[in-house]
């Protein structure tokens, strides 16, 4: 599956001289910064940076901008863990057990967990891209809206299992996220609950609603107390403590092979992406797991199982840009910009053609990935000292950057006011034990259920059952889905049953 | 068991429940194709039955409230509520820095920040580093009123 002269060839390009790698420390310290403040998006990261890569050569473009991309992912993991602010909606399921481990004075090992997760999971995402991009390209090239249906239902039904106190209180933060994402011009382009106001066009800004329902209603519960952790002793940020959560990562080789192999497959899919594989790969370790009470309180698999899935899926996105010039997100569309800068065209052809230099691109990244392990490590305990600012100080500081990161996406008023009118309804929710995330969850896959449903029932001339009777993907996908969701848990309940008689 | 639906629980339920009737009735009565309703109807009658379930639970007290916060922390925090939805629609009203500064400088003092002068002198040099390093990253113009 290696064709072994490119291979050599690539190992020439990257090791023969330094110039391929003089830009990734300073791609991955941007990527860092982005990610983790929130507002700050890896793609607007990217765009900003895009004209600096005017002066470089192709493969040190790409490793810049790559660069950017591998710190930003992880950068996004470390405010969620630290102040339940995700980065990025690659991020919302690390906020699910790595703030809750962070309020128990485990923010070090949380940070080290995370990094372990996120350098593995990156190592493998590309890994499976060098031996799987011509298969994998073939593969994604025959998924159509309705496997993407499929995909996104699976994201879902992680709202089932979201629950603080009752299984009806989850569904029904899950249920009113879906609602709310309806807003706005639907996917065939019929104008609905725009209340006379033209920024709710394009339905509710995601990225300013999640922070607003995560972090700014946080904040307001943490008021009251002095610090995000509260033992003098438990604040500490120690370097052996990061290393030691680190090296936790390795013990969950299970986790950390699922986590991994859902983020490059889901991050394959143009469209899909990380936002939902972090999501599925929590979602299935959870339910897989033998102590699945634990999650959502401080569980250290869950962090792993998020960090793993939203790293591997940046070699998964990949796969499409190189193999057929497909960008799958925001990050790979700006790849896609630095490719037509230097005159080269995504496809079969460049796969066929510049064999050594894709195979540069996946051996450069594979390296910065271990370069992030370095970095992330030494500049943990520089971001870890927010737990060490006075409560007083940091929320409304916090509160005033989420407001200001609202408009940073937005570029109008309408981002900093939905990030008050989320903050608003977390606030109720939390009061009442409704899980914020799965409102959050309904939000942000809502529009892509529309539009990938009203897509199959338009191919399929309103037949969807007769179609999904002509895709064999699609029908694996719906087997996997109904014994994940429905039969092994079935299964698990009756086990329980028996033992406890 | 006791027959328990706070204030606060009843607010969020009915906020709820308007929104939803709101977005069902502008979704039909925008276009009732199946490709228009195809997610809201749907989600719709899900939430409409769990809202009765909700409001049955809580009534008939089988699943309680749970102990909630006392009333001068949900003062305190709605205080800080109202006073963030403000400052959010005030940042392009009365300016980023002016905005910012005020509600941070009021933020560290109700946040039990003892010392008079410290707040003043770390809302200004929060702001100036807002405004010089953060908001120098945005792809939008920002409106000053002094930076």
């Amino acid at each position: 599956m290696i064709d072994t002269i490119a291979f050599a060839q690539a190992s020439d390009l990257l090791f023969s001289s330094f110039g391929p790698w003089l830009y990734v420390i300073p791609g991955l310290l941007i990527g860092l910064i982005f990610g983790a403040i929130p507002g700050l998006q890896i793609s607007m990261a990217m765009a900003v940076f895009l004209p600096v890569t005017f002066g470089m050569d192709f493969l040190q473009a790409m490793l810049f901008l790559t660069s950017i991309f591998t710190g930003g992912a992880y950068g996004g993991g470390v405010t969620a863990i630290l102040m339940n602010i995700p980065g990025s909606s690659s991020s919302v399921a690390t906020a699910f057990d790595g703030y809750p481990m962070a309020k128990k004075g485990q923010h070090n090992e949380a940070l080290g967990l995370g990094l372990g997760a996120s350098v593995v999971g990156a190592f493998a995402g590309y890994l499976l891209l060098m031996f799987l991009i011509q298969p994998l390209a073939g593969a994604v090239l025959k998924l159509g809206p309705l496997e993407m249906v499929m995909v996104v239902v699976w994201g879902l039904t992680l709202i089932a299992t979201l629950n603080d106190s009752t299984v009806a209180k989850g569904l029904m933060a899950g249920a009113f996220g879906l609602m709310l994402s309806q807003i706005g011009m639907s996917t065939t382009g019929t104008m609905r609950t725009k209340l006379g106001n033209p920024y709710l066009i394009d339905g509710i800004a995601v990225v300013p609603a999640m922070i607003g329902i995560f972090a700014a209603s946080e904040l307001l519960r943490l008021r009251g107390s002095s610090y995000l952790v509260q033992s003098d002793a438990d604040r500490e940020i120690s370097f052996k403590r990061i290393l030691a959560g680190m090296a936790m990562s390795l013990r969950y080789p299970k986790t950390l092979f699922r986590g991994s192999l859902i983020g490059a497959i889901i991050g394959a899919i143009p469209g899909v992406g990380s936002s939902v594989a972090n999501l599925v790969a929590y979602g299935e370790v959870r339910r897989t797991s033998k102590n699945p009470e634990a999650f959502g309180k401080g569980e250290p698999e869950g962090v792993v199982a998020a960090e793993t899935a939203n790293s591997s899926s940046e070699g998964g996105s990949m796969t499409a840009l190189l193999a057929l010039g497909i960008p799958g997100g925001a990050a790979t569309a700006v790849l896609l910009a630095a490719f037509s800068f230097h005159n080269i065209i995504g496809g079969p052809a460049f796969i066929r053609d510049e064999t050594e230099l894709v195979y540069a691109i996946i051996i450069g990244n594979m390296g910065q990935v271990v370069l992030l392990g370095v970095l992330g490590l030494l500049t943990l305990r520089l971001l870890g000292l927010v737990i060490k600012v006075p409560l007083a100080y940091l929320v409304p500081s916090v509160l005033a950057l989420c407001a200001w990161g609202g408009y940073g996406i937005t570029g109008t008023l309408a981002g900093p006011l939905t990030v008050a009118a989320f903050a608003g309804l977390g606030w109720l929710m939390r009061r009442h034990n409704y899980p914020v995330a799965a409102a959050v969850i309904g939000l942000l896959l809502g529009r892509m259920t529309e539009g990938e449903l009203v897509r199959t029932m338009q191919i399929s001339g309103g037949n969807p059952l007769g179609y999904l009777l002509e895709r064999p993907i699609a029908i694996a996908f719906f087997i996997l889905l109904v014994v994940i969701s429905l039969i092994l848990p079935i299964m698990r309940h009756r086990k329980a049953k028996k033992a406890l008689v | 068991m006791t027959s328990r639906l706070s204030l606060s629980h009843a607010a969020l339920l009915a906020c709820v429940a308007v929104i939803s009737c709101y977005i069902t009735w502008s979704a039909i009565a925008a276009s009732t194709r199946l490709y228009n309703l195809i997610v809201v109807v749907p989600v719709a009658v899900i939430i409409a039955v769990l809202l009765i379930t909700l409001v049955w639970q809580a009534l008939s007290g089988s699943v309680p409230d749970g102990a909630l916060p006392d009333r001068k922390s949900t003062i305190g925090d709605i205080i800080m509520l109202v006073a963030f939805g403000v400052f959010c629609f005030g940042l392009t009203k009365f300016g980023f820095d002016i905005a910012t500064f005020i509600f941070v400088w009021a933020g560290v003092a109700f946040g039990g920040e003892r010392r008079l002068w410290l707040p003043p002198v770390y809302a200004a040099v929060f702001t100036l580093a807002l405004v010089k390093f953060f908001g120098s990253l945005f792809p939008f113009p920002m409106p000053l009123l002094v930076l």
